[in-house]
């Protein structure tokens, strides 16, 4: 399999501090990796650091084998595409605005479409099930909606990887599992590789290939997700005792 | 389809209030010069009669001044929202405006004191460092608080320090020019000349171009930080650009006509309720027109309502940018457009 995105030792945090030790992170085309752990513990750090927004402390992170910090902007916003949990509220942007800007790496000087670019804007709409919506504002529409609109904008950025920070946190059950199929379809379709933090430890038991586990600023080596969803390991990772756990999962 | 409807229709109706204002600019005033007339002194270019000079020496200097000043300060103000995801941000509310009067009045009184007349340039010069100097105290401030309406408060707090310092310099200066200064310091475009008008076309020209040239990254900007950096916008110079194009625009205004209030932050908001867009590649020409009709009008209100009397600008700007400011703050706080 092709190797697309791995760290060597990887510590991530902010001016200099390391807030989280021994990233090894192994990314393949078609992979879905997950991160879990308790809130706090370092995932959007480890995110922000992959995606080249903030410096490694040390050691790291290698894309399509290039250092990431010898990798160019312009480059880089053609490899790989973000969508993050933080709200945006652009103001009189319509859902059309906010997707074509995914197009921003390939465009000339003034940002003028081609019509590859509507093409590609088109069947990101389509894939992420926003054809509707384009000339909405997109401060009008619903959060649901909204993150379809952000990923539909993070797909017409045609990236080979695609990091997501808790895309699925303020969604409720029905567009949690919309966002999640659409991303498993491009995984699928498009053989993107995908780095995704989550909540929801049994959503990510179902998408992810390999899962993270990340507590007490340390990041796990990555393990299947039948070796990490397991009683033991979820009840010391997120320290809840096993009764909480059977309450939380086991059935009737 | 429909928005570029809308956009042309918008185009269109601003090329027209400018038009129309331009004329009426060179045609009413204390002495009346018919339409044949105008016409015929600006074909001839003969300036050498009293109507001819009046709408060659006076008028029209004084007409391009609000038009150019105008149109960079409404443009300003859209950069500066922009820049600090802010509505209610301008080159006026956030002290800029007030920080270049103070540099260019003590850069002024103490060319006056050593009897050195100061060119154009100087005072452009001095007015973007005074913009500079403000800017830096605004920028130091958002670092630390991310609160919009602290922002506004310390800006305008910082606007009345620089205006309270200047009051105290010119007080003190010793010249028969104070009274020049004093007009000046309340935003006027009087005793504007051909060069004056030179100078403001060209630097005015180059700077709005080159922010028009910011467009694209501009557009990914409002998206916020983080979406902007991963389609490849480099942010520190982006920032640096856009604050610099901005202070520019501010310091030309000041410069000239001293501080003017409300054009930054009103005419950018009355052209989103025209256009219905944030996008800046017609914003940007949106704003321009815009604040170069706001302009004229003013101007036009201010020398006329109660001739032989002149209004200062300030005064006029406020009466009818201020509403439009409290419109758009109750329109938003009551919910979603």
């Amino acid at each position: 399999m092709d190797r697309i995105l791995y760290t060597e030792n990887l510590d991530a945090g902010y001016s200099g501090q390391a807030v989280i030790r021994n990233v090894n992170i192994d990314l393949h085309k078609g992979e879905i990796i997950s991160l879990i752990g308790p809130n706090g513990s370092g995932k959007s750090t480890i995110l922000k650091t992959l995606c080249g927004q903030l410096p490694a402390v040390r050691g790291n992170v290698f894309l399509k084998g290039k250092n990431l910090a010898d990798v160019k902007e312009a480059e880089l916003a053609k490899t790989m595409s973000l969508l993050m949990t933080g709200k945006v509220d652009p103001e009189l942007m319509t859902c059309m605005d906010v997707i074509s800007i995914g197009r921003y790496p390939y465009t000339g000087l003034m940002g003028k479409l081609s019509e590859y670019d509507r093409d590609v804007i088109r069947e990101s709409m389509r894939m992420a099930n926003v054809e509707d919506l384009g000339d909405r504002y997109f401060d009008q529409i619903s959060d649901g909606q909204k993150q379809r609109v952000l990923l539909a904008r993070a797909i017409c950025q045609e990236p080979e990887v695609l990091i997501m920070d808790e895309p699925t946190s303020f969604l409720d059950i029905k567009h949690k599992l919309e966002l999640l199929q659409i991303l498993l379809k491009l995984v699928k379709e498009k053989n993107v590789a995908v780095i995704v933090s989550l909540h929801e430890i049994e959503l990510a038991e179902k998408i992810a290939d390999q899962v993270v586990c990340i507590r007490d600023g340390i990041a796990e080596p990555a393990r299947s997700a039948g070796d990490v969803f397991v009683r033991e390991n979820i009840c010391r990772l997120f320290e809840i005792n096993e009764a909480q756990y059977d309450w939380l999962y086991k059935g009737k | 389809m429909n928005r570029t409807k809308r956009y042309t229709a918008g185009f269109l109706i601003l090329a027209a209030a400018v038009l129309l204002l331009l004329y009426l600019n060179l045609n009413i005033g204390s002495v009346k010069v018919s339409p044949a007339e105008i016409l015929d002194i600006l074909v001839s270019g003969d300036a050498t009669d009293t109507n001819g000079s009046i709408i060659l020496s006076i008028r029209m200097p004084r007409m391009l001044s609000a038009l150019i000043l105008g149109g960079a300060l409404a443009v300003s103000g859209f950069l500066l929202q922009t820049f600090f995801a802010n509505p209610i941000a301008g080159p006026f509310v956030l002290g800029i405006s007030s920080g270049s009067k103070l540099v260019l009045a003590l850069v002024m009184i103490s060319c006056m004191t050593a009897g050195r007349a100061i060119s154009s340039a100087a005072m452009i010069g001095a007015a973007f460092i005074g913009a500079l100097a403000s800017m830096l105290v605004i920028l130091l401030i958002s670092g630390r608080v991310k609160k919009m309406s602290v922002l506004v408060i310390c800006g305008v707090m910082i606007g009345y320090i620089c205006s309270a310092v200047t009051d105290f310099v010119v007080s003190f200066a010793d010249d028969s020019n104070i009274v020049n200064l004093h007009n000046w310091s309340m935003g006027s475009f009087s005793g504007m000349n051909w060069s004056n008008v030179r100078t403001m076309a060209i630097v005015g020209g180059v700077t709005l171009f080159l922010t028009f040239l910011l467009s694209k990254p501009m557009s990914a900007y409002q998206l916020g930080d983080t979406y902007a950096a991963n389609v490849g916008v480099n942010l520190k110079v982006f920032r640096f650009e856009l604050i610099m194009l901005s202070s520019i625009l501010s310091a030309l205004v000041t410069a000239f006509a001293g501080p003017v209030s409300f054009v930054g932050i009103a005419v950018p908001h009355i052209m989103r309720g025209i256009f219905k867009t944030a996008r800046p590649h017609v914003m940007i020409p949106g704003c321009f027109l815009g604040g170069a009709a706001f302009c004229l009008f003013c101007d036009l209100v201010a020398r006329t309502m109660f001739a032989p009397t002149e209004l200062n600008l300030s005064s006029v700007t406020a009466v009818f940018g201020a509403p439009v400011v409290i419109w758009t703050m109750l329109k938003r706080s009551g919910g979603r457009r």
